[in-house]
């Protein structure tokens, strides 16, 4: 290859390298979000959390949860990161205004820093409607995520699990009709 | 606008100059590897060309395993420029994937020089040549730029 062709690649590269500084979520704020191994033993995993999330609905029945998941406590301790994921009406099709945040996810888990790690995507509602509805509904939700990271987006499916919280761990327990509540989490589970 | 793109343009000539200097005083090298974007950068582009075509022709269809591009692509009714935008991000999606996958063999022999402690897996060979950037060949530092992993 001449040198002159050479020449034109590296400028290409040179300046097409800022871009992406317009867009409102970052990937390098979400790896750092996520980066770094968990304490051994914290004991999270999906299976756990589904079925702590039926019995939650099964042992304190009522229109909305009010005592939190015996997880709680460990979930909060693991790296994270919040994203908002808009879907249609009470449905698990995402809508393509947000087909971007799930390609950042997508960059973010396939960068090197992460590579180690496998996380669990985990769908919320807020507490409108009924409890076990919710549930399914979050779980559909959270599958349509992790079938786009690991189809479109290429990402190994033994690093992603997916689960439906319903509205059985409200980010704002005071309010639970917020917004707030509504949201998808990455969370890094370890290696 | 103007001059804020004028007042940048010597910086990049001189960085450009040097990279081919760097470049040159390596002698004969294999290809440099091509630019790819991010996954949230193309499938951004559909999002724009063909969001309007999804909400109206592929109502209740998700964007994983193919199902909207198969959507796109079967619908008559889809606009013109959303089907090519959609043969674009398809290409441009394989090239990152391409690009990534490709990383581990430009960087071969880099690996083994630089990186002859480290475990391999996880991620590791990565991180080591990331942060032995400084020395790494220009080549395997293209195909990490190229990867996007900086």
């Amino acid at each position: 290859m001449s040198s002159r062709i050479l020449t034109a690649l590296v400028a290409v590269a040179l300046l097409s390298i800022p871009a992406g500084a317009q867009t409102k979520l970052d990937r390098n704020e979400i790896i750092n979000s996520l980066s770094g191994l968990p304490a051994s033993g914290h004991g999270v995993t999906a299976a756990l959390l589904r079925q702590q999330a039926l019995d939650n609905i099964a042992q304190n029945p009522g229109d909305n949860a009010t005592t939190a998941l015996p997880l709680a406590a460990q979930l909060a301790k693991l790296r994270q990161f919040n994203v908002e994921i808009v879907f249609d009406f009470d449905s698990a099709t995402i809508r393509p205004e947000s087909y971007e945040t799930i390609g950042l996810m997508a960059d973010a888990l396939h960068h090197p820093y992460l590579l180690q790690y496998r996380f669990l995507v985990i769908g919320h509602t807020d507490a409108k409607g009924d409890r076990k509805y919710n549930l399914e509904l979050s779980q559909k939700r959270a599958d349509s995520i992790r079938e786009a990271l690991t189809t479109t987006f290429r990402v190994d499916p033994a690093r992603l699990d997916a689960v439906g919280l319903g509205e059985e761990q409200l980010r704002d327990p005071a309010d639970p009709y917020a917004q707030v509540n509504r949201r998808v989490q990455l969370i890094n589970i370890g290696d | 606008m103007t001059t804020k793109l004028d007042t940048r343009r010597p910086r990049r000539a001189i960085f450009a100059v040097a990279a081919v200097a760097a470049i040159a005083a390596l002698g004969p090298v294999q290809p440099a590897a091509a630019q790819t974007i991010g996954y949230a950068q193309a499938i951004d582009i559909l999002a724009d060309s063909c969001g309007a075509d999804i909400l109206k022709h592929c109502k209740g269809i998700n964007l994983g395993g193919g199902r909207i591009e198969g959507c796109l692509e079967q619908n008559p009714k889809v606009s013109q420029a959303c089907k090519v935008d959609l043969v674009r991000v398809q290409g441009l999606l394989a090239a990152r994937a391409a690009a990534q996958a490709a990383v581990g063999q430009i960087c071969n022999r880099d690996a083994q020089q630089f990186c002859k402690l480290t475990k391999p897996g996880k991620g590791n060979i990565l991180n080591c040549l990331l942060k032995a950037a400084p020395s790494v060949s220009a080549n395997c530092n293209a195909a990490i730029d190229a990867a996007g992993y900086r």
